[in-house]
């Protein structure tokens, strides 16, 4: 017996740590326990030769500065106190490709909204009144997003659904109300947006992992608008240093954490009431357990059989679609930015810009171009040593279609994606590379799926498609954790994919746990 | 602000709204009860490929001579042991006295093997080996091994190295790089290999058939033998030098990959330095402690030969142990019985990393693999560690 806890969190990656960190803010005594010898889950970097490489990060969206915090920024500067010198980003994205309309465009977006309305214009032709348009809708629902998030526990209805009052929307949001839900591209083409700018504000679309012909409006609207106005974001020691400044202060609330012990099963006693964790390192007793896992990998092998899955759980999980997950080339360069002539943080390269043409590609391993290319000394000149780059070059698959290679030819599969996206990466931007490589790694969905065991090595959880939006999701957020003392939280939850969503996400689930705590104390 | 309608009526935009939840939930309804699939493909082949750990019967042992062996070994379930890039290694684990001790040993066979349902390590007896005196002495025939999966990251890599590769090998350091040789005439690798192997004598000289063969079926392999403390007709003589790597490179791009003790090393490196090639074109294999670091600079004197008390936490648990100063602290944990993860044991691969809650510790500086966070946050590498005070640390756990 290895002591009573208030909870267990099991899994220490961003969704993890922030609910452990709600949860000893709320004065609770709790256990973190991870499975692997590392804390961060994505959330990670490693080493080769004299460099470090972050392992996924690209940027924080919705942090902002002191006085003037975006949500995610505010969970984790106020809420959590964590102590994280933040490096903004001075800019959206460089983007490269040919649109639909034939155009080639090779444009960079700035951050603020009338610097990114005036290179729109610039590059667009016709774009301004509707780029307009576009950031004062975008506003309403960054508003009407962050005050449904601050009441999103309010008050619920009969059936743990979150009970909005619509009157108070439709007066101060109605914009928010009718279009939300819209998918983002027919929103932009209702305010006359030109065909060209909406593929050149689709190229975000690997960010959330789903076709903007079927995300809904709101969900890019909030991201966009964050990232104009607060700026993308990145810790000065990268995600690793994310981590660890979350683990330190989870260590100052007084809470624990155990590395390198697995979590073997939520043991309940024969009514289901959970009653502890079984762990590599004996029984653990609590009565409350979050669960930093694909519900699905809860469902299959964490839960003790006699805790009861109400049978909607099963048939979510199926009507759901794993996610988006990634091949990572990390690259370090013998040359410094200056010498190589690489001036932006983030470069699109999606080939065309039609967003429904990249998801359908991203289907397969052949002709998938479409990448993004992160280099960190952009930014953050210590990123790797003196004369030297670090750079993470990134595709997206919608389907898992690394299952079907072999063990023998698995190498050379990512050696050759690689060079092709290399070779695109040359050719866009005539920066040459290929000649100073110092150090290379690359991860595959198998390299995902080792290190975090998510279903087929996804990232990003479940797809935000049309009927399962993140506000619909958000609207269920009680209703989707229905077992008593036992809540999952992470990218497969209501919030998507992302770093900073992941962060509000933990600290919900921790809500949630922290009322069903309450419940039982009645 | 600009009114966009999709809908005529406010009424109908609430309507909208609140029936997406309603939408959703006919989707989930309308989806199937069967069991949830809890192993995909893509997991099943990330853990054959990387697994935690392999359990092996000895099937052979070839005794090069009284202080070399080569061992083969079958999965004890008859399943292939996990596939690997030549050059990898794996962590042997083994109790001896009733204490888990891991140590580093490269697979000498080629990646191919493994597809046959085969491993071959090589272990070469160290002056006060704690490890290889213990396998030499004790392994026989049909007895069981436990290693890690394949590790490490000396390997070739055709995007970043040079089509060419001088590879300068120390004894038996060799294995990496026979383990190369054999991936190149199977196939699984592609590029030319000239071989610099460094001996004391000729009867040194480790796998020289195998070499033969190898260089029979493969033009893209070539080996010379380099001898220290004799000479002999087809061998060059003394150590290897920047002279003699220029010898047999020829003018294209090459890299060095050298594999050897730290003595060949320390010499290597000023031989490489006088080629003046870019740093990316010479990759050493570093596993192996940091020893003797009173030797090394900024090491305070006053600590050395002092045994220190080291207080651990391990999960719920907490120890006192002693810790030797002039022993890393992973070996004081291994000696107590509680060490936990670890691999390379030299410091670069992290799989040890503690947090270090007070006491002063040397690091030196070139087996220094922590992440910057880590340096800030206090964090080590207990395997490149060494105290210079009582010390105080939290480790995970050892399962």
């Amino acid at each position: 017996m290895a002591g009573k806890y208030d909870a267990v969190v099991i899994g220490a990656g961003t969704g993890g740590l922030s609910a452990a960190l709600a949860l000893a803010t709320a004065g609770k005594k709790t256990l973190l326990i991870e499975q692997h010898n590392l804390p961060g889950g994505c959330s990670t970097s490693f080493i080769r030769g004299r460099f470090e490489f972050d392992a996924s990060l690209h940027e924080y969206c919705g942090i902002g500065s002191k006085g003037d915090w975006g949500l995610p920024g505010k969970v984790m500067m106020e809420d959590y106190k964590l102590n994280i010198n933040w490096l903004l980003v001075p800019e959206l994205y460089r983007c490269i490709g040919v649109t639909r309309s034939g155009k080639r465009f090779d444009l960079t977006l700035p951050v603020g909204i009338d610097n990114i309305i005036d290179v729109m214009e610039k590059a667009v032709p016709g774009s301004r009144e509707p780029m307009k348009t576009f950031f004062d809708l975008a506003k309403e629902c960054v508003d009407a997003h962050d005050y449904f998030s601050d009441h999103i526990f309010d008050k619920f209805d009969k059936n743990d659904m979150v009970k909005v009052d619509s009157m108070l929307y439709l007066k101060r949001f109605p914009n928010f109300l009718r279009l939300a839900e819209r998918p983002f591209n027919a929103v932009l083409r209702k305010i006359g947006m030109p065909e060209d700018a909406i593929d050149i504000l689709d190229v975000y679309w690997t960010y959330i992992g789903m076709d903007y012909e079927r995300l809904s409006f709101v969900h890019q609207a909030w991201m966009l608008y964050m990232y104009a106005t607060k700026c993308p974001a990145i810790c000065q020691y990268n995600a690793h240093g994310m981590t660890v400044a979350g683990v330190e202060r989870f260590r100052e609330l007084g809470g624990e954490l155990w590395l390198n012990v697995k979590a073997n099963k939520v043991v309940s006693d024969d009514k289901g009431k959970i009653v502890g964790v079984d762990t590599s390192v004996g029984f653990v007793e609590t009565n409350y357990v979050i669960a930093n896992v694909n519900p699905q990998t809860a469902y299959t092998t964490l839960l003790d059989k006699r805790i009861a899955v109400p049978e909607r759980e099963i048939k979510k999980a199926h009507a759901m679609k794993h996610s988006i997950r990634f091949f990572n080339a990390y690259v370090a360069l013998n040359k410094s930015v200056e010498e190589l002539g690489i001036k932006d943080y983030t470069i699109f390269m999606p080939g065309t810009f039609d967003t429904k043409k990249n998801f359908e590609a991203s289907k397969h391993y052949e002709g998938n171009d479409h990448s993004v290319v992160v280099t960190y000394n952009v930014v953050n000149p210590d990123a790797s040593p003196k004369g030297t780059t670090v750079m993470t070059f990134t595709i997206a698959y919608t389907e898992d279609v690394w299952a079907k290679f072999s063990q023998r030819e698995y190498v050379k599969r990512k050696q050759d994606l690689f060079k092709r996206v290399m070779d695109n990466f040359e050719k866009d931007t005539g920066i040459i590379i290929h000649d100073c490589i110092e150090e290379i790694e690359m991860a595959s969905p198998w390299t995902f799926a080792h290190y975090l065991k998510t279903p087929q090595g996804t990232t990003y959880g479940y797809d935000t498609n049309d009927w399962n939006t993140m506000v619909s999701r958000l609207m269920c957020i009680k209703k989707d954790q229905p077992i008593h003392g036992f809540k999952t939280c992470g990218a497969a939850g209501a919030r998507g994919d992302g770093y900073s969503q992941t962060y509000i996400n933990g600290k919900e689930m921790a809500v949630l746990l922290l009322e069903d705590m309450k419940e039982d104390e009645k | 602000m600009k009114n966009v309608k999709f809908s005529s009526v406010g009424l109908m935009d609430i309507l909208y709204f609140t029936t997406r939840p309603k939408n959703r939930e006919k989707m989930i309804q309308a989806a199937s009860t069967k069991p949830l699939i809890a192993e995909y493909e893509t997991n099943r082949k990330a853990e054959e490929r990387h697994p935690e750990k392999q359990d092996f019967v000895i099937t052979d042992i070839v005794e090069h001579d009284e202080n070399v062996k080569s061992y083969f070994l079958k999965k004890k379930d008859g399943t292939n042991p996990a596939f690997f890039r030549a050059g990898q290694y794996v962590v042997v684990r083994q109790y001896i006295d009733g204490k888990l001790i891991a140590r580093p040993i490269s697979l000498s066979c080629g990646p191919d093997f493994s597809l046959d349902g085969k491993y071959v390590i090589t272990v070469k007896r160290a002056p006060n080996g704690f490890m290889s005196n213990y396998i030499l002495d004790n392994w026989k025939v049909r007895d069981e091994v436990v290693t890690s999966g394949p590790q490490g990251v000396f390997y070739y890599e055709g995007l970043r190295d040079a089509q060419n590769v001088v590879a300068v090998a120390g004894g038996s350091g060799i294995t990496p790089i026979l383990s190369m040789a054999y991936a190149i005439m199977a196939g699984d690798e592609d590029f030319n290999l000239t071989v610099l192997y460094g001996n004391r004598t000729e009867k040194d000289i480790l796998f020289r058939k195998e070499f033969e063969e190898i260089c029979k079926r493969t033009d893209k392999v070539k080996v010379v033998y380099v001898l220290s403390d004799e000479q002999k007709d087809g061998c060059e003589s003394g150590f290897v030098t920047a002279e003699l790597i220029k010898k047999y490179a020829g003018d294209e791009q090459y890299s060095i990959f050298a594999s050897g003790p730290q003595s060949m090393y320390t010499f290597l490196d000023g031989e490489v330095a006088k080629l003046g090639i870019a740093q990316k074109f010479y990759r050493k294999e570093l596993f192996g402690s940091a020893k003797e670091p009173w030797k090394l600079n900024g090491y305070p004197q006053d600590a050395k030969d002092k045994v220190f008390n080291m207080h651990v936490k391990m999960c719920d648990k907490e120890f006192d142990i002693p810790c030797n100063a002039n022993e890393n602290m992973l070996v004081a944990l291994e000696r107590a019985g509680i060490a936990g993860p670890n691999r390379c044991r030299g410091g670069i691969c992290g799989w040890c990393r503690s947090k270090l809650l007070s006491g002063e510790v040397f690091i030196p500086e070139n087996t220094d693999g922590r992440r910057d966070a880590d340096k800030v946050y206090g964090y080590i590498h207990p395997c490149a560690s060494f105290a210079l005070s009582d010390v105080s640390i939290e480790v995970p756990n050892n399962k």
